[in-house]
């Protein structure tokens, strides 16, 4: 296992620049989530590493060595593909132990590593096939495999669940857990799956348009993401935003004021030089007043009262409800229990600690920022 | 299951539109080859005359020992001339299909020899080989000086052989650079990144990656020469008469000296029964079509 380091590193399709000063430090054993919209640079960035891609500028380094100039066969990484990339003409087994006996495993290794990796990720029937008659999401065990059966310095992985039903993914995400927690695995994990991106990560980096927008653990991103962009794209459903005027010591906003004083992390002074500031609250964060869930004197709630209910989404666990906030289209999750419906007038509390205050400039930075 | 039915349909319909072909190569094709095999039992005369002999155009043919020379000097050639022209496509192809400046202009170029008339560049590549004028016995005995002696080696039938060879190799070998670069340019790029994270180096990717990708038409290619140079005439006569493959025994066998178009006939008739049996074990066996 060995730690990755990129320094500065910049990468371009003739003049135009598709990642664009990329610092980031994956620790030896540790493993990075890689997300962003499509597009970002995510796929290039790991193909960077991978030695696939050369880098317009800048420096990559796997462990204590630079490797720019280094070729991928002799670098010691495995790899999932985006578009799995087997072996049309070896089957299932040879495809998974091609790298490792390449790699010069002894024959017992190879059979241990083999029958492994094939239970895992239940492949036991298939090894004999050719990778022409698997479905789409057994071919992307079979890569998977491929690259889990090797023993590399540094694992990259390329949206590797994204063609698995859930119940399979699931499967495979506790896997990918334990293993990495077995071998302490050094990993970029690239994905579209929030929970996915949530539970594997040690550590998550948002990336857009070729920028590093945040690295953190996965609660630092939820709970204090550095700005609007980072804020909307993690969560699901999406982080409500409202525009508010500060008013004295309250961010007013429609028919409501919320005392700035009682959110967590605000500095007054700070505030005072804002005209106006977008209040950033997660669906997750409101709870239906009728149900006056865990409330306690010492809760630093508010209230939005006369809420009209514009739709309500039953998921079995929850339920999603949408309605306007200061002509806003917000969003809220809900109880199970909330019995609340369509066209009802119902009041919503939201736990003011978990407010956050961005403000209006394009890149909608963090105004409350502090300990998650 | 809908697949067979389109299927079935589709044979259907080939039928009908290969009807009216293999009529017209029936008689192309079929007509002469059973004239053949019946000439091959008779002494035929320059007049026209015939004379059922039996057997004995065969017995002839199988007790004369120019004919075992010539079955040998073939041997020679189809391997030498089958192997050369599709290690040197390969090695074109895998070269043209790398990016370099000018890359169009090149994979134009290499088609070139195969696209000029054989009457031409034949006098050419005799002069090459001229052994007083010639560039070759300049180059070797002047230049180099690797010997003494001027060499007349399309003079010599076992040196022209050779020669003959790589003419042929020089000549054909587009052909298989043409079908094997255009089954090169459709293997996914991204088996070779795959095959480079599994630890191959360039030649291992070739190996691994590049031959397996081209097994059926390099099989093709080389099915493909041995017909054409099994019944190779015009290169070899053009160039070096004295070289006896089995097509130039025929036609001295048929024409030439003594006319015996009974026993030229025989020869056919051996030769087709050994192509269509080389064929079927090479596509059954080899191939596992
Ligand atoms: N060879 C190329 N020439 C020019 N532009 C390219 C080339 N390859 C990729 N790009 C561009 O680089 C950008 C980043 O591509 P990349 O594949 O890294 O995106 P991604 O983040 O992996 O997206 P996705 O989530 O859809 O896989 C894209 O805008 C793409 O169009
Ligand atoms: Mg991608």
């Amino acid at each position: 296992m060995s730690s990755v380091i990129l320094r500065n590193v910049n990468k371009s399709y003739g003049n135009l620049p598709i990642v664009k000063n990329l610092n980031l430090e994956v620790k030896d054993g540790e493993f990075v989530v890689l997300v962003g919209p499509s597009g970002c640079g995510k796929s290039t960035t790991l193909r960077m590493v991978a030695g696939l891609e050369d880098i317009t500028q800048g420096d990559i380094q796997i462990g204590d060595r630079a490797i720019n100039d280094l070729p991928p066969h002799k670098r010691n990484i495995a790899m999932v593909f985006q578009n799995y990339a087997l072996y049309p003409h070896m089957s299932v087994r040879e495809n998974i132990v091609f790298g490792l006996k390449k790699s010069g495993a002894d024959a017992q290794t190879i059979k241990r590593k083999l029958a492994d990796v094939s239970e895992m990720l239940k492949l036991d029937d298939y090894l004999d096939r050719k990778p022409a008659d698997l479905s789409g999401g057994q071919r992307q065990r079979v890569a998977m495999g491929r690259a889990l059966a090797r023993d590399a310095d540094v694992y990259l992985f390329d949206e590797p669940l994204s063609n698995l039903d859930a119940k399979l993914r699931h499967h495979m995400r506790t896997e990918i857990a334990r293993i990495q927690h077995q071998y302490n695995m050094t990993a970029i994990y690239v994905t579209h799956d929030q929970i996915e991106a949530m539970t594997l990560g040690d550590r998550v980096v948002v990336m857009r348009d070729g920028v590093v927008e945040q690295v953190g653990t996965p609660m630092e991103i939820y709970l204090q993401p550095t700005n609007t962009f980072v804020a909307t794209f993690i969560g699901s459903p999406a982080m409500n935003l409202f525009e508010a005027k500060i008013e004295g010591e309250d961010l007013v906003f429609d028919k409501y004021r919320i005392p700035a004083s009682k959110i967590a992390n605000v500095d007054m002074h700070n505030l005072a030089s804002h005209e106006t500031v977008l209040v950033g609250i997660r669906p997750d964060f409101f709870e239906d007043s009728a149900l006056s869930l865990k409330r306690s004197p010492s809760d630093n709630l508010f209230e939005f009262n006369d809420i009209e209910v514009d739709l309500v989404e039953n998921l079995g666990f929850d339920k999603e409800i949408m309605f306007k906030l200061g002509g806003e289209d917000a969003k809220a999750r809900l109880d199970l229990r909330s019995h609340v419906q369509r066209q009802e007038n119902i009041s919503l509390s939201v736990d003011l600690n978990r407010v956050l205050l961005f403000d209006t400039s394009p890149q909608g930075m963090l105004i409350n920022a502090g300990e998650v | 299951m809908a697949s067979s039915i389109l299927i079935k349909n589709e044979a259907r319909l080939g039928l009908k539109m290969v009807a009216p072909a293999i009529g017209i190569i029936g008689l192309l094709v079929i007509y002469p080859i059973l004239f053949n095999i019946y000439l091959s039992f008779f002494d035929v005369q320059l007049n026209g005359t015939k004379t059922f002999v039996g057997l004995d155009n065969y017995s002839d043919l199988l007790g004369n020992p120019r004919y075992y020379h010539s079955i040998g000097v073939s041997v020679i050639y189809l391997l030498g001339t089958v192997i050369g022209t599709t290690v040197l496509g390969l090695a074109a192809a895998v070269l043209m299909n790398q990016e370099f400046h000018f890359r169009n202009i090149a994979r134009g170029l290499i088609l070139l020899p195969y696209f000029a008339p054989v009457i031409s560049v034949v006098f050419g590549w005799q002069f090459i080989f001229d052994p007083v004028n010639g560039i070759y016995n300049h180059v070797v005995v002047d230049v180099l000086h690797l010997t003494d002696t001027r060499e007349n080696l399309i003079g010599n039938p076992d040196s022209a052989l050779f020669v003959v060879i790589l003419f042929d190799i020089w000549k054909h070998f587009p052909i298989a650079y043409l079908l094997l670069l255009a089954k090169l340019q459709s293997v996914p790029k991204d088996l070779y990144e795959a095959a480079a994270i599994d630890g191959q180096n360039a030649w291992g990717r070739f190996w691994h990656v590049t031959l397996p990708e081209l097994k059926f038409v390099i099989a093709t290619v080389v099915l493909l020469r041995i017909i054409w140079n099994l019944n190779r005439f015009e290169d070899v006569y053009l160039l070096a008469p004295n070289v006896e493959t089995l097509p130039i025994f025929t036609y001295y066998q048929a024409f030439a000296g003594i006319v015996d178009q009974g026993g030229a006939a025989a020869i056919s008739v051996i030769q087709l029964l050994v192509l269509v049996g080389l064929i079927w074990l090479y596509v059954r066996k080899v191939l596992k079509w």
